[in-house]
This record gives C-alpha cells, structure tokens and sequence, in this order.
C-alpha cells in the first residue's frame, strides 16, 4: 500500500491543485471548425420525422434537398437539382439531377433516390410532409430518368419551390438495408444517410453535435474542415464563449444580450428583420371575443407602442403577413391604438359597459410576452374589462389550443415561417383546416379559407398578389388577431466568419457548408 | 448483518412500486399533450393519433402501468417521446456524467468540511473559528447557480486558469468510455492529459455545487465534535494523560461522525436532485439537464425513470451509511 509522509501528500496535492490551474485555452482557433451556440438539442437525425430548428440545421448540412433556399429576399437555387422546369397549368415539374452529387458512402445520388426520399416522407407522415398535404401523394414524384425526376401535383401549388428545401434526400439504399420493422426510424433516429456536405462524427446527446466535412465533398464553397454544434443554456455562459473566442456563432440571443456584447471585441452583431411574427390570437368561436366589434374595440386599444418598446430590436406588424414577403400589402390601414375608435367599436359590441374578465396565457419563461401580457392588461383596463394572466408551458398550449372551449380568451404566440411564400403564414394560420392546432386553433371564415386555397393554386404571379391583398383586407376587418411585432432575428458572430449571408426563412437553421474562418 | 441488508432491500421494492404507481398517474394527470409536442407543431391528427397509438398512449391507465411495471422488469424503462430513444439508455448517457460531478462535490465537501469542523470545534471561538463560520453562512444562503456564475467569472473569464464549461474541450477527443466518468476513465487509460483536463473541466462546477454541503457538514461536525469534547469518557481520557491528537482522531472524531454522516447520505440525494442548475450554468451534460428537458416537455417516461434512478441511488446511500454506522459506532447492531 502506497504510504505518503506529511510533507510528500502536502506536495502532491499542491501539485495537482496546480495541474489543474493551469492556464486554459480550449478553443477551436486553428483549425476550420465552425462552432455554434444553441440552446436546443438535436434529439432525432432522421430527416422525414424530425421538426424543429436545431435537426432543421442538421439536414441542411447533412443531407441535400432538390432545392435551396438563399438570400435575402429568399430565392430557391440549385441543390441536388441544377435545373427544374414547369408546366404551363403548374401541375408537373421536372428535375434534373446534378451529375456530381454523391451520397457520403461515394455512391451517385440517382433519381430513384429521390422517388424513394418523396415515398418514404408521404408514407411517414411526419417531418415535413405537413407541407405538402393534399399536393402530393405516393406515385406523384416519379423517377423518369437515371437523373431525372418529375413530380405530378395533385393540384397546382405556387409555393412548391419554397417547400422542396425541407424535403431531403436520403440514400435509399443504405436506409433499406437498415429498414427493420419502422421504415429504417431505427436506423435514422441515430444515423445519416445523405449526401451532405459533412457526416456524423461525434454525437453527444444534450452537449454537442460535430460535423466532419466529407471526403471529396461535392459542394463547391467554403473552407470549413467541421462544425460543432454545442449546446449552452445559459446566456451568461454563451457570452463568456464569445469573448473567449470558442463560439463562432451564438444563435439564441435575446435583445439585453446583444446590448451587452455591443463592445465585445471581434464579435459582429446581426440583428436582421424575419418572418417571425408575434401576434395575439383571439378566441373568436367562443365567449366575448367571438364578437368581432369586441375584437375590434380591443384592436384599437392596445398600446402597440408600448408592445414595439418593450420587444427590442423589431418593427410592428403591419397585417398577418410578415414584412417583405411576397404579397405583403403595406398599404392597408391597420390598427394602431385609437382610444376614441375602441370606445366606439365597444359601444356597438354586445358588451359596451365592459365590466367582465378576460383570460390570456403566455409561454411561460418567455419574458417578452408576458411584458406584452400586461401591456394587454393596461390597455383594457381603459375598456372596463379585467385580464386574468396564465403563463403555462409548451405542452399545455399544445392542448389548450385543441378547442375553442379549452382555449384561452387570448392566446400569445410566435410563428416562424417554414418556407419563403405567404401560403405558410396564411394556411397555417387561418385556414380552418388548422383547427385544433397551436397555429390557427378556432379562427374559421369561409372566405378566408377560399382565398387562401385560390392563392396557394394561383400560378400566375400578379393574380396570387391580389388574392393575398384580399386575404390581408379580411382578415384585418375580421380582427382575428392583435397583429404584434417581428422581432429581428439576433446573432452573434465572430469577425473570422466570412460569406455568411442572412437568410430570413429558418434563419437559424443555416448552411455553414459554404462559409468559411480565416 | 447480512439479514439486515437482505430485508432493506426487499423494503425496496414495495417502495418502488408505490413510487411508479404515484409518479404515472400525477404525470397523466397533469394537463397538457406530449405526443401532440412531440409530432412537431404541423402534424395531422392522425399522424398524433398513430405516434399516440405507437407509445400505447392510447390504452387505458391500468395497462399501461402494467405494460411499464412489467417491462421496467425486463429491462425496458420505455421510451422517450421527446429523443424517440429508450429511455435506460438515455439514463445511462447522462448518469456518469452527474454521477461524476455529484461525487467530486461531495467528496469536496467532505475532505474539507469534516477537517474545518473539526478545527473550529477545537478552536471555538477563535479567529478560524469565525471566519469559517461566515464562510459557512454565505456557502448555505448563496444559490448554487449565482456562485456558479461568479466563479465562471472569476476563474474562467478574468483569470483564465480553467475552463468555462463543458465536460472536456469541444474540440477534442474525450477518453474512451469504460465508465463514463472521464477522470476515471483516464486513469485507466493511462491518459495524464486528459486526467488534467478532466480535472480541470470539474473544478468549478464541483465546487459550485460543495459549497453548500461542505457549510452544512463543517457545522454540523463542529457542533457534534464539541458535544463529544465535553463528554465524561474524554474528560477520562484527557486525565489519563492521552495526547490531544490520539483523544480527538481516536474517539472523538468516530463519535461525532454519526451524526455528520447522516448529513452526508442526505446530501447524495440532494446533491442528485439538484444538479439541474449547475448543469445548465456549466453546461453539463447530465441527468439534470435531461430531466429539466423532459419536465418541460411532459414527456412522462424520462421523468420516470430519472426518479426511479435518484430513489434506487437515495436508497442505496441510505443503505451503505447505515451500515457505516456500525464501522464509527460498534455498539450499533443490525438485527
């Protein structure tokens, strides 16, 4: 047995107190390895079942789509497709393959791979496939040559080049030698079969993701030799990664964190307008907001001064429509906070003396929204109407918003735009069939849903403008909503990243393939 | 004494059971849908209604209990709806990893907690006495995450001496899992950088965790000691003329380690269960982070099985002090 005398144990532990002070410096400088900050995990690697973000990221770096999506406005641009054509009627599309593409195990991404990639995704019925429900079906994407794809709609779909971008490719081959009895999930869950610019290397559930470039990778772009995507919680924690150099670039920042990196040397601040609206959702099937001069009273009185104030960097919204996406109308007249026209619309309401309470709910944790909460609490007191304030967590709203007898009179929420086209907002938000979900829970207009399905089919481009002005008239008359804020995106990102362009659709869930450090 | 463990142990299983049966029901009955969350926020009613079907959400409570108990049996502790992933292997992803941290801050507080009590028993009322005495007061009022932030400040950001997070640089390799915790894994590999590495990964997070303990047992041997001090038996000793050393390592530290040792099986759990903040300062990745996850998203079987694990670990700690009892006390029998 090992026996130490007083003064040896003294020195040994003096020694390893030492060993384990020594001056740190753990930081990818050096070498081309990108590393991002998130604050979400990647829970599941397979392509057509996860959603979210953080696996959004995943595939746009491991897999390819037919399509990208790039730029600012967003425009879709060559993936594992170099050309497409359309018919006249917009009901056939035709893809031709890149030549060059090759799965990570060196085999050439073919056509059938494609056909594959569509039948698997439609069969699931997850992930993506949401998108283009009622569009495709099984036998609508086609192999019809070695590199040739063509896709039958089942009726015309203007946005069907900003959906492709979320729909990827997988090596068909190696998912039915892992097939099993759940159509390769096994398989997926935990493994990529793409044709990415990188693959898997290290996968450490709840800490970090890393990416390895690919031999011989067929994307033209960028120097990056990895990316690591590591997950840190805490914002403090994110900002002592960026001073320090080992974060490249921070993801999940919020407005007082960018306030306080603003001297942070080498450190570029993004902060860039998206699609992600914020906007307060009326319980318009069921109690006192079912009635429209209600809804509009309310409309007139919030104070969205005050809202836009306490949101940070953002502009106020102008209509359900995201600023600057296509067949937005700046022109409408929209609400903004008018005591005198509040006080009229509530006379002629079936509720003119007020005197009643309403229920409103924020995800709770989210600072922002609840600060707008009591801006709502504020502005109704003017009205004579009280505010009962709910935060409750992601799982609650998801149940809460099933029917108009479980939902809140108003319901807070952000809505990210999936894909570059008003159809997403549009039909995720206010067509009826969205019913029961997170996004459009109650509200439900006829009119609204035949102007949404004539757009989303419209392919003449002048026409689908007009349609979505009507739309945005509508539903401004029908105040379903209190249109809130889109909040700017907000990044933080070391001056060594070079090529990087901001992408309003899924802004965070970029490529990094084609950037590079010096 | 092997009579005593055997029946602690089948005390387990009742314990267990109930445990189950309690946590099962509160989670269905909270309010809320994960599967619907887990679905993604687009998918049909029938892709919900077919993942619903696909964990056996839809079957009634009772089966489902009884599906669990009797694969919890077999080795299955369900599925994630969250990660998709069987939740025992989740669990064993994460454990080393608090396991270690858990480990390294008890064994902080306890190599330096029972030696301070001890020297502030002696010299009560001296200067070493008070100061570690205020020390003791902030280590218990501060939050684990505050100090955990400071400490980050101070030791990472402004001196640079360890590292801000994390288990081990991003950039590198850790050592290959034989147990899945890092320092000792590699030891085994014989791997002295990554010890340091290791080591220095857990510093900051371990001791931001000890703080807390190390007060509580410091006081709680302070007090203990100085109650043995005044016994009759010492008083003896000390007129026989026994040297202060041999009196106080001999007889009074054994007598006044029961007490003392009853806190530290305490803190296991606590240290166990609380992990969660510290993990999210430091990015940890463990047990705690992947509960705190699992919390938010209601997705009852994760929640499980984290606390079958704290309560199988608890009862484990309880077990092995009370039998250490009998190593500090042998008057102690275990009928």
């Amino acid at each position: 047995m090992l026996r130490l005398n007083k003064r040896q144990f003294l020195i040994g532990s003096a020694g390893a107190g030492i060993a384990a002070v020594l001056p740190w410096h753990a930081n990818a400088q050096g070498r081309k390895i990108m590393v991002l900050a998130s604050t979400v995990d990647i829970p599941n690697f397979d392509p057509h079942v996860a959603t979210g973000y953080a696996p959004q990221w995943l595939f746009r770096n491991t897999y390819d789509a037919l399509v990208r999506v790039v730029g600012n406005p967003p425009q879709p641009a060559p993936g594992l497709a170099k050309s497409w054509t359309q018919s006249e009627d917009g009901m056939t599309y035709t893809f031709e393959l890149n030549e060059n593409a090759r799965f990570h195990d060196g085999t050439p991404v073919t056509a059938k791979d494609v056909e594959y990639s569509f039948a698997r995704l439609l069969r699931l019925q997850q992930g993506a496939a949401w998108m283009v429900a009622g569009i495709l079906d099984a036998d609508s994407v086609k192999a019809t040559g070695e590199m040739t794809v063509t896709m039958s709609l089942k009726q015309p779909f203007a946005p069907l080049l900003s959906v492709l971008p979320w729909m990827f490719v997988v090596n068909s081959k190696l998912v039915e030698a892992n097939l099993g009895d759940d159509d390769g999930q096994s398989y997926l869950l935990a493994n990529i079969a793409g044709s990415g610019a990188f693959q898997m290397g290290r996968a450490r559930p709840g800490d970090l993701y890393e990416l390895i470039r690919v031999e011989n990778d067929w994307h033209e772009g960028g120097n990056l030799e990895g990316a690591i995507w590591k997950i840190v919680r805490e914002a403090a924690t994110t900002r002592l990664m960026l001073q320090r150099g080992q974060v490249h670039f921070a993801l999940d920042m919020f407005a007082e964190d960018m306030e306080a990196i603003k001297d942070m040397p080498h450190v570029v601040r993004v902060m860039e307008p998206d699609y992600r609206s914020f906007s307060i959702k009326m319980n318009t099937a069921k109690g006192p907001l079912a009635d429209k001069n209600l809804r509009k009273a309310i409309s007139y009185a919030y104070n969205y001064q005050a809202m836009l104030d306490a949101a940070g960097p953002a502009q106020l919204m102008h209509g359900p429509l995201p600023t600057g996406m296509f067949g937005h109308a700046p022109e409408l007249q929209v609400y903004r906070q008018d005591m005198d026209k509040a006080k009229e619309y509530l006379a002629q309401s079936e509720h003119k003396n007020g005197g009643f309470t309403l229920t409103m709910m924020h995800a709770a944790g989210y600072e922002n929204q609840r600060r707008w909460c009591l801006i709502m609490l504020e502005s109704l007191k003017a009205l004579n109407i009280g505010l009962d304030i709910r935060p409750m967590v992601w799982p609650e709203i998801v149940s809460m918003a099933k029917s108009p007898d479980t939902m809140t009179d108003f319901y807070s929420i952000f809505q990210s735009a999936n894909y570059a086209d008003p159809d997403n907002t549009a039909f995720a938000g206010y067509h009826s069939s969205r019913n029961g979900q997170w996004q459009n829970p109650v509200y439900n207009n006829p009119e609204v849903d035949k102007l949404i399905e004539d757009a989303r089919a419209e392919v003449d481009t002048a026409k689908r403008a007009e349609l979505y002005r009507k739309f945005q008239e509508v539903i401004i008359e029908d105040a379903p909503d209190v249109f809130g804020v889109l909040e700017s995106r907000k990044f933080a990102v070391l001056d060594t990243v070079q090529n990087y362009e901001f992408c309003p659709v899924a802004a965070n869930t970029m490529e990094v393939w084609p950037l590079s450090l010096v | 004494m092997l009579y005593f463990i055997l029946r602690r142990l089948v005390l387990v299983v009742p314990i267990l059971i109930g445990l189950t049966l309690l946590l099962f029901v509160v989670a269905r009955l909270l309010p809320g849908d994960p599967v619907g969350l887990a679905a993604g926020p687009n998918a049909s009613a029938e892709t919900i209604a077919q993942l619903r079907q696909e964990f056996g959400f839809d079957q009634p409570l009772p089966i489902q209990y009884w599906t669990y108990v009797t694969g919890l049996l077999q080795g299955d502790w369900g599925t994630s709806v969250f990660t998709r992933r069987p939740v025992f292997e989740d669990i064993l992803t994460y454990l080393p990893a608090t396991l270690e941290l858990v480990f390294a801050a008890l064994l902080l507080a306890v190599v330096i907690g029972i030696p301070l009590g001890l020297l502030t028993a002696v010299y009560r009322n001296g200067a070493l006495d008070y100061a570690t005495r205020t020390l003791a007061l902030g280590g218990i009022a501060m939050p684990r995450f505050f100090l955990g932030l400071l400490l980050q400040l101070a030791f990472a950001a402004w001196l640079g001496w360890l590292p801000l997070s994390g288990r081990y640089p991003f950039i590198e390799m850790p050592p290959e899992t034989i147990t899945g915790f890092y320092t000792i894994d590699s030891l085994l590999a014989g791997d002295f950088y990554a010890l340091r590495v290791a080591i220095a990964h857990l510093v900051l997070p371990a001791f931001a965790m000890a703080l807390s303990p190390l007060a509580t047992i410091m006081r709680m041997m302070r007090a203990s000691t100085i109650e043995v001090l005044q016994q009759d038996y010492v008083m003896t000793e000390r007129a026989l003329g026994l040297s202060n050393r041999l009196i106080l390592f001999k007889y009074v530290l054994k007598n006044a380690m029961t007490s003392t040792l009853t806190v530290i099986g305490l803190y296991v759990s606590w240290l166990l269960g609380g992990t969660v903040l510290v993990e999210t300062v430091f990015d940890w990745p463990g047990l705690g982070l992947y509960a705190s996850q699992a919390i938010l998203t209601q997705d009852f079987m994760p929640v499980i099985g984290v606390t079958l694990v704290i309560a199988i670990i608890y009862l484990i700690t309880m077990l092995v002090v009370d039998l250490l009892y009998g190593v500090f006390n042998p008057k102690v029998r275990y009928a």
